[in-house]
């Protein structure tokens, strides 16, 4: 924290406090332990280097899930320029299964972290927020910029694609 | 996206009213499908969120606040009964980057302002921790050093402006500025002390004249910032 926020001391406790929500978050929406702590890395230097822009009175654990999740849309947008064309939904299918050992391993993870990424982004990170993180349809909505109604079909398409995944592997989920 | 769908999720997240819900339950019970689609979905989200929960109850170490840049400032140590008075001590080790290549030769000791409102001087004062850097308006960086209470009531913060050093005291006017000591150049080791013999005339004076007593621990001077410093 440099100089900027309007209450540095108590928004450094703040950020602290939401680190563990914050790297769950970051792990769910990259699919990969340390591309997760990367990014949750990514965010706390923004936000940190950003205090002045948060809003006194709002929530710094939203306001550092929103950070996040705009540098995690800007680090897939830039692998999109700088590699072959494909669809952030193929990325998010194959990420966790690039043959990289550190892949969370242990099963049940494993097992929830597939049926994650099985969905594009965008239901991805809505279904963290409220299913995961417990905001409210509003607060994922102010996090995410989008309408209540856009939230509400997010949810709703996650859910059918990764109840239709996990209908299509033996044994369900786990 | 039908609309059954997005009902569905609404109810199983507790978003809808109790008589939407009331209906939408009448509808499971009427349709078997629905109610296992229902079920499937919810031990879905009962599954994943249940194995993401660990991620969350991970300890937060030491290392891993040192990295994200949010370890906690060196706390400055309260002078012992033994030794001299603290303020004759400030210029103690902090280490790291904020003490290497800070210049510190006394030369001359600057006529102190009437008022610390300049520059974004008095507001960098008020909400930085010690040991933080703060950007003033002209771009100069200041570093409070820690904060001690006056005889008269008063708080007080050390401080360093780049090439000079500084106290100013807080009424309920605002800050002012009690004194401050000119360019300061580099001492060895990476410690921090005044050339000359150690001290700050002016500081120290100041210091004496203020009768300020022992430095806050950063957790004391934290908890004063968050209160806008009203434990007056």
């Amino acid at each position: 924290m440099t100089d900027s926020g309007p209450d540095s001391g108590a928004m450094r406790a703040e950020i602290i406090a939401a680190l563990p929500r914050l790297r769950r978050f970051c792990r769910g929406l990259t699919g990969h332990g340390e591309d997760g702590d990367d990014l949750m890395q990514s965010t706390v230097e923004r936000a940190l280097a950003r205090a002045y822009q948060f809003e006194t009175g709002s929530r710094v654990d939203a306001w550092m899930f929103r950070i996040a999740r705009n540098l995690h849309i800007d680090a897939i947008r830039s692998a999109r320029r700088r590699g072959p064309q494909i669809d952030i939904e193929e990325i998010a299918e194959t990420s966790g299964e690039d043959g990289r050992d550190t892949v969370e391993n242990r099963s049940d993870l494993a097992a929830a972290q597939r049926a994650l990424q099985s969905v594009p982004e965008d239901q991805r990170s809505t279904f963290l927020l409220v299913v995961v993180e417990g905001l409210s349809y509003r607060e994922a909505a102010e996090v995410l910029e989008v309408p209540l109604g856009t939230i509400m079909s997010r949810l709703a398409r996650a859910r059918a694609r990764i109840d239709a995944v996990v209908g299509r592997s033996q044994g369900g989920l786990q | 996206m039908s609309d059954i769908e997005e009902r569905l999720s609404a109810w199983l997240d507790g978003a809808m009213t109790p008589q939407e819900a009331a209906a939408f339950e009448a509808e499971l019970e009427r349709d078997p499908a629905l109610a296992a689609r229902a079920a499937s979905w919810r031990a879905n989200d009962s599954f994943i969120s249940g194995a993401l929960a660990p991620l969350a109850q991970e300890p937060i170490g030491d290392d891993l606040l040192a990295r994200l840049g949010l370890a906690e400032p060196e706390a400055l140590p309260s002078a012992a009964n033994d030794n001299p008075p603290w303020w004759r001590q400030r210029w103690l080790p902090v280490g790291g980057a904020l003490a290497a290549g800070l210049a510190l030769v006394l030369v001359m000791v600057q006529r102190p302002a009437d008022t610390a409102q300049d520059g974004g001087l008095s507001f960098a004062l008020e909400s930085t921790p010690a040991l933080q850097q703060a950007r003033l308006a002209d771009g100069r960086t200041l570093v409070p050093q820690f904060t001690a209470r006056a005889a008269d009531g008063r708080w007080c913060r050390e401080y360093r402006v780049d090439d000079h050093a500084g106290i100013a005291c807080r009424d309920a006017k605002g800050w002012k500025v009690e004194a401050e000591a000119k360019d300061l150049g580099p001492v060895a080791d990476g410690d921090i002390q005044l050339a000359g013999g150690g001290t700050a005339a002016e500081i120290d004076a100041a210091n004496a004249r203020l009768k300020t007593a022992d430095p806050l621990d950063s957790v004391a001077e934290r908890a004063l910032i968050a209160q806008q410093w009203g434990d007056r």
